[in-house]
């Protein structure tokens, strides 16, 4: 006489086994329709660095979704951890997407304390900067493609993707909710960038922001030491590898010349668990078996 | 002399007849809402107003109950065909109540991103404004999805909930209980075709997985919600005869439903039978306010739970940042004219 939970368990067992396989077989008609049309169409690669954190699940499955519309579109996680977590890889393998799941550790002299400021330390260079080297030892100068940093927390319109794909060295677009301004933008005359829109220290070499610049593939393979700098100074991150890559008046402006927002530089509240916290003081915290 | 007589009489006798019939015009929504109440099987109840499937503009003016003051209420229904729209599927309505703030155009889209993704999804934003925004409208249309756009705007008292007393509105309330208006309105309990409705606020994160949870909900169903109730996540309780016999949570667990806005889903079948439940706006006790809808719908043991029996966490409540703008100042430094 089985219980319903194990006639629910088996039934759930089966329905994820059809679930991947629906999955695979999606993925297989998706690679095959790339194929055939869109031999001529340059890859976007996503290099996302990512931590282990509450939220870290709900912002890749969140942010997964806006990239599984776009063609072409390789994504690249770094997790800033020794190793790879079960976590994150079913996360990819249950997304959908083209993916390459990679860990660097930020060095500890880097590393956030809890309760520190997250501008404090720079963040995600490690991670950045393997995606990099990724590309790098496993890509060709010949192959057609542009790289973009996406950040797991920020917002990402579809459209801005068609925008960057085209990316001859390096494009910019304006950046939503970021600076503390509405947006940053660079500022265009003439179809050239002329000079940057931005509150906070303007005077910076690039002062845009990490989502609001899209990289040629050929140029970070040409170039190859350029990469972030981790000893840089607050704020000059983007200008620590765009510096060796391109001059102001080289850049591509998008966004209808970077006069549209579509990206936003959105950030998650960290979650309360002041419930949570005191039921783990008596030693009756929730079920770590169930993933969140 | 008699000409210039007649003329005058014709005019004098016309002319009211035009200034009524302009009037009569203007308010043709209340007649018709007037009939509507009157006679609900009346087969000609959208006779005044033309009965195309495209892009269709309706005005309704409405009288409140007493308690608000008068409300206008637009109703307007944009048909966009999605891709993939299947017969055989029960549809779920989205109702998502949302609020003009600077993050809000960043919210819905990356929502509308999700949605797009789910088959037979019809999306109900409520916005709580005077007026429908353009900045909603163009995104709601760009975005492909099947959509209604409503608004309803809350007192102000209520809409940044300024009394600090225990019995306040809660945020969205009368949005949510807008969309389901529109849903009664719009629906016929005699309907066959099938869904479920869910409440989803513009600013969680929804697994794609859920929503085929949800699609086959009978009456009610749940499944648990993470980083709720000070928890990493809260959750039904559910026994070996997987039946929902109370509530995994911290805070007053004892509440006939403690579970989050975004863990239930309603046949819209019960929605229509039961077309006077609503959530309760004035006098709810803070986390009582699903309790004051489910409890008109439904029992404790009638819910039926999902996710594994209840054991899967597929929506977060995440909750996003208010975005730091001191740069702009007191007058702004940035171009107003750009959207954001």
């Amino acid at each position: 006489m089985k219980s319903a939970n194990e006639l629910v368990r088996q039934k759930d067992q089966k329905v994820l086994h059809l679930q991947t396989e629906v999955k695979k077989l999606q993925k297989q008609l998706k690679a095959e329709e790339e194929e055939a049309d869109g031999q001529l169409l340059p890859t976007i690669y996503a290099i996302t660095p990512t931590y282990t954190r509450l939220v870290q699940k709900a912002e890749l499955v969140r942010v997964s979704q806006t990239f599984l519309h776009i063609k072409r579109f390789h994504w690249i996680v770094v997790e800033d951890a020794l190793n790879r977590s079960k976590t994150v890889a079913d996360i990819l393998a249950q997304s959908g997407l083209v993916y390459t799941h990679l860990s660097a550790p930020t060095p500890t002299v880097y590393k956030l304390k809890e309760n520190e400021p997250n501008w404090l330390k720079p963040r995600g260079v490690a991670q950045r900067n393997l995606g990099i080297q990724w590309l790098r030892e496993n890509r060709e100068l010949s192959e057609e493609a542009v790289v973009y940093f996406a950040d797991d927390d920020n917002t990402y319109s579809l459209k801005l993707f068609d925008e960057m794909r085209w990316t001859k060295h390096v494009s910019v677009w304006p950046v939503g909710l970021v600076g503390g301004l509405r947006f940053e933008r660079p500022v265009v005359e003439n179809g050239k960038v002329v000079r940057f829109y931005s509150a906070w220290n303007p005077n910076r070499p690039f002062p845009i922001d990490m989502a609001g610049f899209a990289v040629a593939l050929q140029l970070l393979l040409a170039n190859r030491e350029a990469k972030f700098n981790i000893i840089a100074e607050r704020g000059y991150m983007e200008s620590s590898l765009l510096q060796s890559l391109v001059s102001i008046e080289e850049l591509e402006p998008k966004a209808d010349n970077c006069n549209k927002v579509l990206v936003w530089h959105t950030r998650t509240e960290k979650p309360k668990m002041k419930q949570e916290d005191a039921l783990l003081k008596q030693g009756k915290g929730s079920d770590i078996h169930i993933e969140v | 002399m008699p000409r210039r007589r007649n003329l005058l009489t014709a005019i004098l006798i016309v002319l009211p007849w035009t200034i009524l019939l302009t009037i009569w015009h203007q308010n043709s929504g209340v007649f018709y809402l007037a009939i509507q109440r009157k006679e609900p099987d009346n087969g000609t109840k959208r006779a005044p107003i033309n009965n195309s499937h495209s892009k269709e503009e309706q005005g309704v003016c409405v009288h409140q109950e007493a308690i608000l003051t008068q409300q206008f209420i637009k109703l307007e229904y944009i048909y966009i065909r999605p891709p993939q729209w299947s017969q055989a599927l029960p549809t779920i309505y989205v109702i998502t109540p949302t609020y003009t703030r600077p993050v809000q155009k960043a919210e819905l889209t990356r929502l509308s991103n999700t949605f797009l993704h789910v088959q037979n999804l019809h999306w109900i934003v409520v916005e709580d404004s005077p007026r429908r925004t353009s900045l909603v409208a163009v995104l709601l249309e760009k975005s492909g999805l099947n959509f209604t756009h409503l608004n309803m705007q809350s007192p102000k008292s209520v809409k940044l909930g300024l009394t600090k007393s225990s019995s306040r509105t809660p945020r969205g309330t009368m949005q949510r209980n807008l969309g389901l208006r529109w849903l009664r309105d719009k629906l016929s309990p005699n309907d066959s075709s099938e869904g479920v409705v869910y409440f989803a606020d513009d600013d969680n994160t929804y697994s794609l997985e859920l929503f085929e949870e949800m699609r086959f909900t009978k009456k009610v169903s749940v499944w648990p919600v993470a980083f709720v109730g000070g928890l990493r996540y809260e959750s039904p309780k559910v026994n070996t005869a997987g039946k929902v016999v109370g509530w995994k949570t911290v805070f007053d667990p004892n509440r006939p439903f403690a579970i989050d806005m975004a863990g239930f889903a309603i046949n819209v079948k019960l929605i229509l039978k039961k077309s006077s439940a609503n959530f309760q706006l004035y006098g709810v006790k803070g986390g009582y306010q699903e309790t004051s809808l489910l409890r008109e719908l439904v029992t404790l043991t009638e819910l039926e739970p999902k996710a594994s029996n209840c054991t899967k966490i597929l929506v977060w409540h995440t909750r996003t940042e208010k975005p730091v703008l001191i740069n702009e100042g007191r007058n702004g430094f940035t171009d107003p004219r750009v959207e954001v």
